[in-house]
């Protein structure tokens, strides 16, 4: 028997809120934070994302932190988001020294370079640094008002980033390097990838629609979260009270295509297999799936088939919570953790937004009652759970096929 | 065909030895090859571009066009490691990079700035997140296995290996294809100059990167060595480093007195060496010293290059001259073991422990 691992603390920042309790408000109001660019600058304004509805001046005040140019949005979300975990778990100063920080992100400081990109040929040595803040520079500014930890990573796996960071984080726990680890993502919306995606001809102008028939790409979305994983021992010795327990993890490679799945979803089923298996549960022990679904005619029909070849006739209740947050890369991975324990805390199973109709041999989501398209399994489907939910599935694809999968449990399930 | 990964069980934990089975380089030394033991190249230029092996070799025309350099190299290594090492499919893949496939993003965000951001061609994007690569060797090969990508400027190739290092460790994995790769482009340099990185006067070029290497649980005729110790721990108290030494080698049954030479990153750049040479001095005064970034160049992943070097020394039974540091005396008598030094900012700090099988 493998010796459990306890979520002890989580926060969050996304579209839907800062903080937990925001978001668990919003999550219950089926109220989406997605709606006109208001942030970031950029010439294809009319395309909805799901920004963080603060300022980078709003966020440095919250934080009580001088103006500082060189603070990417990513390291602000992140420090906002870190900030909650930590307090929640009661992880001050010395006990950090026990503790890893492994945070995911691919944009990093990308934000802040593009600014400044027009300059960078004659620039000084402070342009310089900005424009050379890498994925790791993000994580050690993320960390850096809260003191020293005892190891610092950055994952980057592109839209599994903050899912594979979990897992690198359970197998420092599993293998006895460290009893607590931080991990998740922090990934703000930048020109960089908001153009890249357009490239790709992945992105609605209108609200994303996950598994919906007439689904027409995904929006972008941006936000930090971070979960504080622990030892049985850990938490015991500092008497803190879990969350929820990380039952499972898997992670597998599609390596199908660098931006596309396969549509078998290979890599999506093998990484669901190996979390069910770690977590030694049957697929019918889970009662609520939170999609990678990004609203893509590809992903959600590649994830369609992924999960009911794991799940056959008996898939549960799923729902894709990008509608409400837009996909937000590199930090969804732990955002929708979380939103799976606030599910599994307060026993709800969160909404697939804007659903309509149901695509061909594609899986039907969890929609509101007062949705026009009532058949007979969305009507087992209204948001409040026919069954306790005890266990979760949480899954993840990046670019490349990087697939990985996540179960959460209730402590005593 | 599904490779479901299921913990294996069916090596003993407690005789768990890992093993660099094989270990591959392109750098700005010669390609796929230890001529630079005998022969090294030496460069003036304060940027050098790898040397790059004949890719036709390994891969189709068609399909070297659609890969920027560093992807290209990064496969040609992986594959020859395999090769080496009979593995076709590792159970995983885990890639250390600091910036990826740098070339693809700078042409990307070069041309969304200049174009304003339109007209566009999505290959660029394509290839421009970090695990670009890792995921184009799975493509490639056709392995399904654990896939990924550390970023962490020049400790991503040290958590790569830490990582394979682990599941071994908890027998999630038997074989890990582990690599560090890194390419650079000329206005990047620049920038890098400017925050006193690279270009520094008297440091050593800044080079390209990529090594692969496979560690194996299983012993094969030739393997190069046995990993034996893995530690990162982020620090700048030299008391803390030297417990964290201590306990590293307690682990792997040692003493300071059984390290036969300690490797370091030292690479000319007064403002990076003397972190080393606080710890060299302090912790290893009477261990012969060597260096490798005067051959390899700098690049955020070049500390593979270190562990791939100490690797074929221990393989080789002796350390070829080029490696010392002036001041060492040249004799490794009985080569037994190498410590690896990384670090960065003087906290981020990376041992690794090579013995001779």
């Amino acid at each position: 028997m493998v010796e459990p691992i306890f979520v002890t603390g989580a926060g969050i920042v996304s579209a839907i809120g800062v903080g937990k309790a925001e978001t668990l408000a919003s999550l219950k109001a089926s109220k989406t934070g997605i709606g006109p660019m208001k942030y970031l600058s950029s010439i294809h304004s009319d395309l909805p994302v799901g920004e963080v509805k603060l300022s980078n001046a709003e966020m440095m005040q919250m934080l009580n932190v001088a103006d500082d140019s060189q603070l990417s949005r990513t390291v602000l979300m992140g420090r906002i988001a870190l900030r909650e975990a930590l307090d929640e778990a009661r992880l001050t100063g010395d006990q950090l020294r026990r503790a890893a920080f492994i945070s995911a992100t691919t944009v990093g400081g990308m934000d802040r370079r593009e600014l400044f990109y027009a300059q960078e040929k004659d620039c000084d040595a402070l342009h310089a640094a900005i424009a050379t803040q890498g994925c790791g520079s993000s994580t050690e500014r993320i960390a850096e008002p809260f003191g020293s930890f005892a190891m610092l990573s950055t994952v980057s796996t592109a839209c599994s980033s903050a899912t594979n960071a979990i897992v690198t984080g359970a197998n420092m726990l599993r293998c006895g390097l460290t009893d607590i680890v931080v991990v998740g993502g922090s990934e703000c919306l930048s020109m960089f990838h908001l153009n890249g995606f357009n490239t790709l001809m992945i992105l609605d102008s209108q609200q994303c629609r996950p598994f919906d028939r007439d689904r027409a790409g995904l929006n972008l979305g941006e936000g930090a979260a971070y979960l504080v994983l622990e030892t049985k021992r850990s938490v015991r010795r500092r008497s803190v009270k879990p969350l929820c327990r990380l039952s499972g993890y898997g992670n597998a490679c599609d390596a199908f295509h660098q931006t596309a799945s396969s549509p078998d979803g290979e890599g999506a089923y093998l990484a669901m297999q190996e979390a069910l298996h770690e977590a030694g549960l049957m697929p019918g022990d889970i009662q609520y799936i939170n999609a990678h679904g990004t609203g893509t005619p590809n992903n959600d029909e590649s994830e369609s088939r992924a999960i009911k070849r794991v799940f056959g006739d008996h898939v549960p209740p799923v729902s894709s919570t990008k509608s409400f947050t837009g996909h937000t890369t590199s930090a969804s991975g732990s955002i929708e953790a979380i939103f799976c324990i606030l599910a599994m805390q307060h026993q709800f199973l969160p909404q697939n937004l804007n659903w309509h109709t149901p695509m061909d041999e594609g899986i039907i989501p969890v929609i509101s009652q007062q949705t026009e398209h009532v058949c007979e399994a969305s009507a087992k489907n209204i948001d409040a759970p026919a069954k306790v939910i005890r266990h979760i599935l949480s899954n993840a694809f990046g670019f490349g096929g990087n697939d990985s999968s996540l179960v959460l449990s209730k402590c005593d399930a | 065909m599904s490779n479901l990964k299921i913990p294996k069980c069916d090596i003993e934990m407690s005789n768990l030895k890992i093993y660099i089975q094989a270990a591959q380089q392109i750098s700005i030394q010669q390609p796929l090859s230890e001529s630079w033991m005998m022969e090294p190249v030496f460069y003036d230029e304060p940027l050098v571009k790898a040397i790059n092996p004949s890719f036709r070799d390994f891969m189709a025309a068609n399909e070297a066009r659609r890969m920027g350099n560093v992807m290209k190299r990064a496969l040609v290594t992986a594959l020859q490691v395999l090769r080496d090492s009979r593995v076709e499919h590792p159970d995983a893949m885990m890639t250390g990079t600091g910036l990826g496939c740098l070339d693809s993003t700078e042409k990307f965000l070069n041309a969304m700035v200049e174009n304003g951001e339109q007209t566009l061609s999505p290959t660029h994007f394509m290839q421009s997140t970090h695990n670009t690569i890792g995921s184009a060797l799975a493509i490639y090969t056709n392995t399904h296995g654990y896939n990924t990508t550390y970023s962490h400027s020049s400790m991503s190739f040290d958590l790569a290996l830490l990582d394979a290092w682990m599941q071994m460790k908890i027998g999630k994995i038997e074989s890990a294809l582990v690599g560090g790769h890194d390419e650079m482009v000329d206005s990047y340099f620049e920038l890098l100059k400017k925050i006193g990185y690279v270009g520094a006067e008297g440091m050593v070029p800044c080079g390209e990167v990529a090594v692969s290497m496979m560690l194996n649980r299983r012993m094969s005729s030739g393997q190069l060595c046995e990993l034996a110790g893995i530690t990162l721990y982020n620090t700048s108290s030299l008391d803390e480093l030297k417990s964290n030494v201590e306990d590293m080698l307690k682990e792997a049954g040692m003493t300071v007195g059984d390290i036969s030479a300690v490797m370091t990153g030292v690479n000319g750049n007064p403002w990076h060496d003397h972190y080393y040479q606080a710890v060299t001095n302090e912790l290893f005064a009477d261990v012969p010293l060597l260096h490798y970034k005067h051959l390899f160049g700098e690049n955020f992943t070049a500390s593979a290059f270190g562990v791939y070097a100490a690797a074929h020394c221990l393989k080789k039974g002796s350390v070829p001259s080029c490696l010392y540091d002036a001041g060492t005396p040249r004799t490794c008598d009985t080569l037994r073991t190498i410590l690896i030094l990384n670090q960065m900012n003087g906290s981020e700090n990376s041992l690794v422990l090579l013995r001779k099988v």
